[in-house]
């Protein structure tokens, strides 16, 4: 039997994905720009933000961790942790309960470190790095079969696709990605027309790659 | 003051004494890790809070269980047949057994109903007895039925999970009550009372205090869990409404919302947590309510007076568990008694929960008592009194000390092809040494209840 889902459910698993993966891309960026601001390229961090459409500024490199995790922007990590806390609440008997507490979790360490007296330091990325791939592993359980993995899953891919692009990464990868969204928008019984073409990938603007894939994602659920 | 110590406590102690204290901080990491909040409404902030939990196990033997168990099946299948009546031919009150003009005053009795026989006649699917350990005849007294929407038992459930894990010693060196089977019971209810379709658990929302429960209950039970606009009512059937716009027909909808805001077409029509069209569902049969619109009436604190009386008139048998003495202000002898004894008396107001509207008068002045007087004299059918029932404490462990707190036990009896009675509950302490109010929405917090044998 199918696995239902209300749309808010699936809308919540969906973000979950985007907000999880966001957080670790994004960490995983700041820690290479961290690495360079202390002795190779001071601007790295400032470079790194461009891509975000965010003007950081900082003073060294433990000031940049700081206003890159916590600072006013979109990107504000701790922001985006209490986000993916609230989309768990709100599916959580659709994720595997110790992938959620990894998700509690997160946001924890988080909201402790942006209240802490103490400067925060790469522990903390690693640490943040170890719940999430502790939280992958959890759901991977589950090997991708039920439909609620799937909207994760896809939320993950999306996600994925959007640092590929913002980051210019190799254009292989993307077509990967997409072509594993199209497998499974096509198990989610998308009708044909939800598929983008994989033959037009390569010549058709990346962007709009992703923003039809967007608005294809929007008319599979119906609230 | 605690019970007397008997073979049981003596090896839970001696388990405990060889126990790493250290570890009973891992409740509270556990329960902050999974969420497992109780949420409360401060100054109108919405405060995510995890219920305050003791490790020191509220402990009844089997055979005291047991006793307990067909007091309850007693109670509920009496309630049962006292709400089935009472919304159809309501034999009772035409016998003069409960008043008339008592049970119309009761804000939970709605006379709409009046001629509806729900699913399989049941009523009170499931249900929440507040019962207390009297001091001074050593026996088990009733304090109060939640025939409505009793919350709390996710809370135990999700503990004792911990509990195993964290303090195995107990689990393989007593014999300890499973307790992982509540949520079938509910299901297997949910089951025998569908109206055809899937089982459904309505919840107000996220920003609802028990959301956690309606979320853990859900999962347990193998229901969805929804909102009140992922059900839509089409020609009096209720669907549910999946993410690609397919309707899949309810059959059972174990709702966690009061009957005012259930359904605004036909009650609050206001409230954005119910479905429009509900109600018209409910009445065509096409649809099982768990529980049936209407049960505030026997949740009503007047009308718990009676409920010895209809165990009598629908069973025929005397109650197994008895109420607190309980006086009604609305029979004149009655308002009499309370009148001179007022001082020693606890105070209701009929149709508050949670703790709220008790009033215990050894706690008030002069001015407040007679005040108190005169809202009764004005109007007697809103209060009952009672004789304060001196409970036992239980041994709480609390900022690394043992401290006695005074403790009620909250059953869960679940009614669907049989009654059932979960051996477990929910055992609420008060926070401050003689406090007799442990409600959790008045800042109590639980213990684990373990029946246990030899």
């Amino acid at each position: 039997m199918e696995q239902l889902l209300t749309a808010n459910v699936a809308t919540n698993l969906y973000w979950l994905g985007r907000y999880i993966e966001r957080i670790e891309a994004t960490l995983g960026q700041i820690m290479i720009a961290y690495d360079q601001i202390i002795d190779v390229d001071k601007n790295a961090g400032i470079t790194l933000y461009e891509n975000f459409s965010t003007e950081l500024e900082y003073t060294n490199a433990k000031d940049f961790l700081q206003k890159a995790i916590f600072g006013e922007h979109a990107a504000n990590i701790a922001v985006l942790a209490g986000y993916a806390r609230e989309n768990a609440i709100i599916c959580r008997n659709h994720i595997n309960t110790q992938a959620f507490g990894e998700i509690i979790a997160l946001n924890a360490l988080f909201q402790k470190s942006s209240n802490s007296f103490v400067d925060i330091d790469y522990k903390l990325i690693d640490e943040a790095g170890s719940l999430i791939s502790e939280m992958w592993g959890e759901i991977s359980k589950t090997e991708y079969k039920r439909i609620s993995d799937y909207f994760l899953r896809l939320g993950q891919l999306i996600e994925k696709a959007d640092f590929n692009f913002r980051f210019d990464e190799e254009k292989e990868t993307g077509i990967i990605i997409i072509d594993e969204i199209n497998k499974i928008l096509a198990n989610l019984e998308a009708d044909k027309e939800t598929n983008v073409e994989q033959t037009q990938t390569q010549e058709m603007d990346y962007e709009v790659i992703i923003n039809n894939i967007h608005k294809k994602i929007q008319d599979l659920i119906i609230d | 003051m605690l019970e007397t110590e008997n073979e049981l406590h003596k090896k839970f102690w001696e388990i405990f004494s060889k126990q790493d204290r250290q570890k009973i901080d891992e409740f509270k990491t556990h329960m902050d890790k999974f969420a497992i909040n109780f949420n409360l409404y401060k100054d109108g902030n919405f405060i995510e809070r995890s219920l305050p939990f003791d490790v020191i196990p509220r402990i009844i033997s089997k055979e005291e269980f047991s006793k307990i168990e067909k007091g309850l099946q007693q109670r509920i299948q009496a309630l049962n047949l006292f709400l089935e009546d009472l919304y159809t031919d309501a034999k009772i009150v035409k016998e003069g057994i409960v008043p008339q003009e008592f049970v119309e005053q009761a804000s939970g009795y709605l006379k709409e109903f009046k001629g509806f026989s729900p699913s399989k006649k049941i009523r009170t699917h499931i249900n929440g007895i507040d019962l207390v350990k009297d001091t001074v005849n050593d026996s088990w007294v009733i304090l109060e039925d939640n025939l409505r929407v009793p919350s709390g038992s996710s809370y135990p459930l999700s503990i004792r999970d911990t509990y195993r894990k964290i303090y195995p010693d107990f689990f393989e060196q007593l014999k300890i009550e499973p307790i992982k089977q509540y949520p079938s019971y509910i299901k297997s209810a949910m089951n025998y009372v569908s109206c055809g379709g899937i089982n459904v658990v309505l919840t107000p929302g996220r920003f609802n205090s028990a959301y956690y429960e309606h979320s853990y209950l859900a999962q347990e039970m193998d229901a969805q869990l929804v909102r009140a606009h992922e059900l839509v009512v089409i020609d009096k059937k209720v669907y549910f409404k999946n993410y690609n716009g397919k309707r899949i027909r309810v059959g059972s909808i174990y709702r966690r919302l009061d009957d005012d805001f259930i359904d605004p077409k036909f009650f609050n029509p206001e409230s954005l947590i119910g479905v429009p069209g509900l109600v018209e569902a409910y009445l065509a049969g096409n649809v099982a309510l768990m529980n049936a619109i209407g049960n505030g009436v026997a949740d009503d604190k007047g009308i718990y007076y009676f409920v010895p009386k209809m165990i009598k008139y629908y069973l025929g048998e005397d109650p197994i568990l008895h109420n607190a003495p309980t006086y009604l202000p609305y029979f004149k002898e009655d308002m009499e008694y309370v009148f001179n004894n007022i001082e020693k008396l606890v105070i209701k107001d009929v149709a508050e929960a949670g703790g709220y509207g008790v009033l215990f008068g050894h706690e008030m002045s002069t001015l407040q008592l007679e005040d108190l007087k005169t809202a009764i004299k004005a109007n007697p059918r809103r209060f009952i009194a009672q004789e304060l029932i001196e409970f036992y404490d239980e041994k709480c462990y609390l900022d690394k000390e043992l401290k006695d707190r005074k403790a009620d036990f909250r059953a869960y009896v679940v009614m669907g092809e049989d009654i059932k009675v979960w051996q477990c509950g929910l055992t609420r302490y008060a926070l401050e040494a003689g406090n007799y109010l442990v409600n959790s929405s008045q800042g109590g917090g639980f213990k684990d209840t373990w029946v246990m044998e030899l």
